[in-house]
């Protein structure tokens, strides 16, 4: 039977081998989503992901399994996050700039514009509402970003939304209500 | 609740049923007489839904590297890799390399010697001799210094007195 998150984290405390591994594995790709929704930069939400990783397997003796796992665990990796975010690190985009652009040119170009299976027009239409959107999630401040990241991609609740966030559950329903207001005065919320 | 007092903050929670029985109630009351809220409802539906199914934007990464590299980092942090030299020392080869100087200090001033005992003294020349063994490079000039020295006895030989006379 698989190992509950919270019966790993115990393993990573008590330096079990392949426990710190299996938990990465399991949420590299959640906290990597997470970083970069509030970082907004490659690189930046890679450092972050990894910081969080690290700082579990520091202190995942200090998990009190008072609450799930991944609430604990996004806890710290948007603190991560937050303190990137402090820091400020404009001088790294200006040094990776042509990074990012190779990559684009590495990027198959198949693979990008896989061939349309419904209406061209339609799909277009969709993608570029999409891509407002998401510029438009990009304006909010990264607290607005991840506490609406953090319901509707991660599925998680008002309460642990607080949690995570270290705040109370009142002033993360304002947060909501403000990002949700700027999403819709940005792209309105019709179909 | 009033009619007037719109639940602007709690509509997103409403919407996703986190609400306890009485405020929900109290909340679908104002929304039958309020168009604007409901009007509101609807539009922070359809973004939430949105936001929901979006294709993800994050750019991709290679994740053996990510894994690979927080390995490194990690081994980095609790000090299970070969860690880079570093010129700085700490406290305790300080202290032995300070000691190690006040020996070389003392073995090197004249006199010091004379008050060793003799099997330290011998270490004490083997040192001396150690330090000296750029000689070598010279070894064809020792060697003939001792033929220089054979030359002497030869040239004496008829003053020496035989063995055992003494």
């Amino acid at each position: 039977m698989e190992q509950t998150d919270e019966a790993l984290c115990r393993a990573v405390a008590n330096r079990e081998p392949g426990a710190f591994d299996l938990l990465v594995e399991r949420y590299q790709e959640r906290a990597y989503r997470i970083a970069w929704s509030i970082v907004r930069d490659r690189e930046d939400a890679k450092d972050c992901a990894q910081e969080a990783f690290l700082r579990l397997h520091e202190s995942a003796g200090t998990f009190a399994e008072q609450s799930k796992f991944s609430t604990w665990f996004y806890r710290i990796l948007v603190n991560c996050c937050l303190d990137n975010r402090r820091r400020g690190r404009g001088w790294r985009r200006l040094l990776v700039w042509r990074d990012a652009a190779d990559d684009e040119r590495d990027d198959d170009p198949i693979e990008r514009h896989p061939a349309p299976v419904e209406d061209p027009g339609a799909h277009v239409d969709e993608e570029r509402q999409l891509s407002q959107l998401w510029d438009a999630v990009d304006g909010l401040s990264p607290r607005q970003r991840a506490v609406v990241l953090l319901q509707c991609r991660e599925g998680l609740a008002t309460k642990e939304i607080a949690e995570v966030l270290d705040m109370s559950e009142a002033t993360v329903r304002v947060h909501l209500h403000r990002a949700f207001a700027s999403l819709r005065r940005r792209v309105g919320g019709k179909r | 609740m009033t009619a007037s007092e719109h639940p602007s903050d709690r509509l997103v929670p409403y919407l996703r049923g986190e609400l306890a029985a009485a405020e929900r109630t109290a909340i679908a009351a104002h929304l039958e007489g309020c168009a604007a809220c409901r009007a509101t409802l609807a539009d922070f539906a359809v973004l939430a839904e949105r936001l929901a199914r979006a294709p993800e934007p994050a750019p991709p990464i290679h994740w053996g590297a990510f894994r690979a590299e927080l390995r490194e980092a990690l081994a980095r942090r609790t000090g299970q890799a070969a860690r880079p030299r570093r010129w700085s020392l700490g406290p305790l080869p300080a202290a032995l390399a300070a000691g190690l100087a006040v020996i070389v200090l003392y073995l090197a001033i004249p006199g010091q010697n004379a008050r060793l005992p003799r099997g330290d003294q011998a270490l004490v020349e083997d040192s001396l001799l150690a330090s000296q063994l750029d000689l070598i490079k010279d070894l064809d000039v020792v060697q003939r210094l001792d033929l220089l020295e054979d030359f002497d006895v030869i040239g004496r030989l008829d003053r020496l007195e035989p063995s055992g006379t003494s």
